[in-house]
């Protein structure tokens, strides 16, 4: 049992970082009910820009680029976590606007946009940053490892744990306490009503869009310092996030979440004591609830129940 | 009847094809196999750099028996698959008579089968399985990297004696992480160490936390790895964050110079290589000079192993068309088969010779681990042995592979 706990654990905080990679993808789709392929390349972007604001050359006029550079990497790493994903949520805000013309059409319009959005976004990392790997710097206070149970454990991926369970509180607030989370629901619910009532529906959707981009850059720059960045790494995260809100259930908060926590407790124990079925074990999973469950864990009852 | 039934099958027969391309003075086409994306992208494309160098080289001199070579490259996207519909489009609609290129040993096997099939000549450059020089092997194919066996027994005897003999190994679930861990196994029990356990790790793999866990509670002397591209890239930073380079000890089974220029920090244990750009031997300044003029503003500064490899296996393969006389496809592999390099030709320690059993490049094999006093930010490296081609050779290679007789493999010209 004691050797089994630290791959449990390992798994609780692998699972965190998945739920937080599928959030601003489950938004995306739960409340606008647009599949948002470009969710990984957004994520890809997020830490990219974030190493390009904290590493020695930003892309800054020299008079700011001095003081910038002057601070602590604690504070540029700090400041970077929200500059980041605004720069980026600059990209979203495009992909909604071209969007705009598929609202109401065949899902696939959608669905081709966001993948050729995706395809563009990675090139253009191509082309900037080029094909080599990069490293996003992170403060001393939050990298090297601490002894626990007799284990050496990464003092990051239990930042990167606390930083995701963060992000999933807040954002679970945002949508179920506040006017605007409501507004939001129920534009997903009855999109004519709302707009009856005097809401700007464009402007609505265009904020979702946004709020989710700046989640999928949020991701990238936390998973980053543990995957590494390279120009594909967000077909390594739009797989997992795909498959997790089917899982969890299309549209359902608490279903991402703690599919996302199956998911990687499953990847851990998997890893642990059946290393080659890791990766497929969240395969395996998917299949077993879908075939029950085709919904996901807590998703509305489709037409595949009928 | 018999001799009309034979004529008959001889000319329409499936079993023999006969690929001949127009004689002339048109130039020689090859097709560049290099992976553009998936997990080898960016070494395929630092292959891609090397590979070309030694064909503007060759240009500039007016080329190979009076003609120019020019090539025609696409992404194999590091899939075995799509490597292999490359190899039938390069070779069937583009008229390539020679393919050049592969990282993934899946990718390089591929691409073997298509290059077999039309008897076109097949370098793989930079896939390092042993299979792809034993099983695998193939009369149309020629390897130029080192393999898993070399680098194991370069590495291993030495480790067991000096480190401990409780061994893990952590092995990238396809041909080349299952072939090179075999043969660590095998170089680790002659040596009279055990094997607790082998950890496979699936391709693609991004968080290793249940395998560092794991190896944190067998407590081995020292881990054998066999992953690569990305999976190794993210494995790095991971153990680097741990701090666990150390103990245990770390055998990396090879280190590709792209996979290691992007993340220099996380570099750890004691790893393979076929070369170096700061080899302390004749002609290396000035390659890595003429390399860094052909390849400027490019992503990596300096020549590594990757490059070094598709240069030599282009270089080598435009000398033996010049020394044949002749782009004939049986002809070229002849002078493949016997060819000798000087090490100061190659600029590595010692003489090297492909072997004409098994058609993989014998070189010298050499370990090294991370720089502590680097003389420049491209200075990762210390090298801190080098093994003579023998003494590294897979003996086993040989009884594995069958190649098939020159009458039996299709003709092909240029």
């Amino acid at each position: 049992m004691f050797d089994l706990l630290p791959h449990l654990l390992n798994g609780l905080t692998l699972g965190l970082l998945f739920a937080l990679i599928a959030l601003g993808f489950m938004l995306i789709v739960g409340l606008m009910e647009q599949i948002n392929l470009a969710h990984g390349s957004l994520f890809a972007l997020g830490a990219y820009v974030a190493m390009q604001l904290t590493g020695p050359r930003p892309p800054l006029p020299t008079e700011l680029a001095k003081p910038w550079l002057a601070l602590p990497l604690g504070w540029r790493y700090a400041a970077t976590l929200i500059i980041a994903p605004v720069i980026v949520s600059l990209v979203g805000m495009l992909i909604e606007l071209c969007m705009r013309r598929t609202y109401g059409k065949d899902p696939l319009y959608g669905l081709l946009l966001t993948f050729g959005a995706a395809m563009v976004i990675e090139e253009m990392i191509r082309l900037v940053w080029g094909t080599r790997d990069y490293v996003l710097q992170v403060p001393s206070a939050i990298n090297g490892g601490f002894l626990f149970g007799d284990l050496i454990w990464s003092t990051y991926r239990f930042y990167a744990a606390g930083i995701a369970a963060g992000v999933i509180g807040l954002v679970w607030l945002l949508i179920e306490k506040t006017s605007f989370g409501a507004t939001v629901k129920a534009g997903a619910h009855d999109s004519e009503i709302v707009r009856a009532l005097g809401i700007n529906l464009s402007r609505l959707r265009l904020v979702v869009f946004v709020f989710g981009t700046m989640l999928a850059a949020i991701a990238g720059i936390i998973v980053a310092p543990i995957w590494g960045i390279r120009p594909h790494m967000g077909v390594d995260a739009v797989i997992p996030a795909f498959l997790v809100i089917v899982l969890g259930g299309v549209g359902s908060f608490w279903g991402a979440v703690v599919a996302g926590l199956l998911v990687g407790l499953c990847v851990g124990l998997a890893g642990a004591y059946a290393s080659e079925w890791s990766l497929l074990s969240m395969y395996i999973l998917l299949v077993a609830v879908v075939t029950f469950r085709a919904r996901g864990l807590w998703g509305k009852k489709s037409v595949l129940e009928a | 009847m018999a001799s009309v039934i034979g004529g008959t099958g001889s000319f329409f027969g499936p079993w023999r094809q006969n690929h001949a391309w127009a004689q002339g003075a048109k130039p020689i086409k090859l097709g560049l196999t290099c992976d553009a994306s998936g997990q080898y992208g960016n070494s395929g494309q630092d292959d891609f750099r090397g590979i070309k160098m030694a064909i503007d080289e060759i240009n500039a001199k007016g080329g190979v028996l009076g003609r120019q070579v020019t090539f025609i490259t696409a992404d194999t996207e590091t899939t075995p698959a799509t490597g292999s519909r490359v190899a039938e489009r390069f070779i069937t609609r583009e008229d390539c008579t020679i393919l050049i290129g592969a990282l993934h040993s899946g990718v390089a096997n591929a691409i073997t089968q298509v290059a077999s099939k039309y008897g076109v000549i097949y370098m793989n450059t930079n896939s390092s399985a042993p299979s792809e020089a034993g099983e695998n092997c193939s009369r149309v194919k020629f390897v130029w990297d080192g393999n898993g066996t070399n680098f194991s027994k370069a590495s291993v005897k030495n480790a067991v004696d000096s480190i401990g003999k409780n061994w893990m190994l952590l092995t990238n679930d396809y041909v080349w992480g299952h072939t090179t861990s075999a043969a660590t196994r095998t170089q680790v029990e002659s040596a009279g160490g055990k094997i607790l356990d082998n950890l496979l790790v699936p391709q693609n793999t991004r968080d290793f936390t249940a395998y560092l866990l794991k190896i944190q509670q067998a407590k081995p002397d020292v881990v054998a790895t066999a992953v690569g591209g990305d999976d190794i890239k993210a494995l790095r930073e991971q153990v680097a964050q741990l701090k666990l380079d150390g103990k245990p000890a770390w055998i990396n089974n090879q280190q590709d110079w792209p996979d290691v220029w992007g993340a220099p920090d996380s570099l750890f244990g004691v790893f393979g290589t076929t070369w170096y750009h700061k080899l302390p031997l004749p002609g290396v300044a000035e390659f890595v000079k003429k390399w860094q003029a052909a390849n400027k503003d490019g992503p990596i500064p300096v020549p590594g192993n990757v490059s070094y490899n598709g240069y030599m296996s282009t270089r080598e393969l435009l000398r033996a068309i010049e020394r044949a006389g002749s782009t004939n496809n049986v002809k070229i592999i002849k002078e493949l088969e016997n060819l000798k390099v000087s090490a100061t030709d190659r600029m590595q320690h010692f003489d090297a010779y492909m072997d004409p059993m098994t058609h993989q490049m014998q070189q010298t094999i050499y370990l090294a681990r991370r720089n502590a006093k680097p003389a420049d930010n491209t200075d990762l490296f210390e090298i801190i042995s080098w093994t003579e081609p023998k003494s590294a050779a897979d003996d086993a290679a040989a009884g594995k592979c069958k190649l098939t007789p020159y009458e039996q493999v299709p003709t092909v010209d240029s």
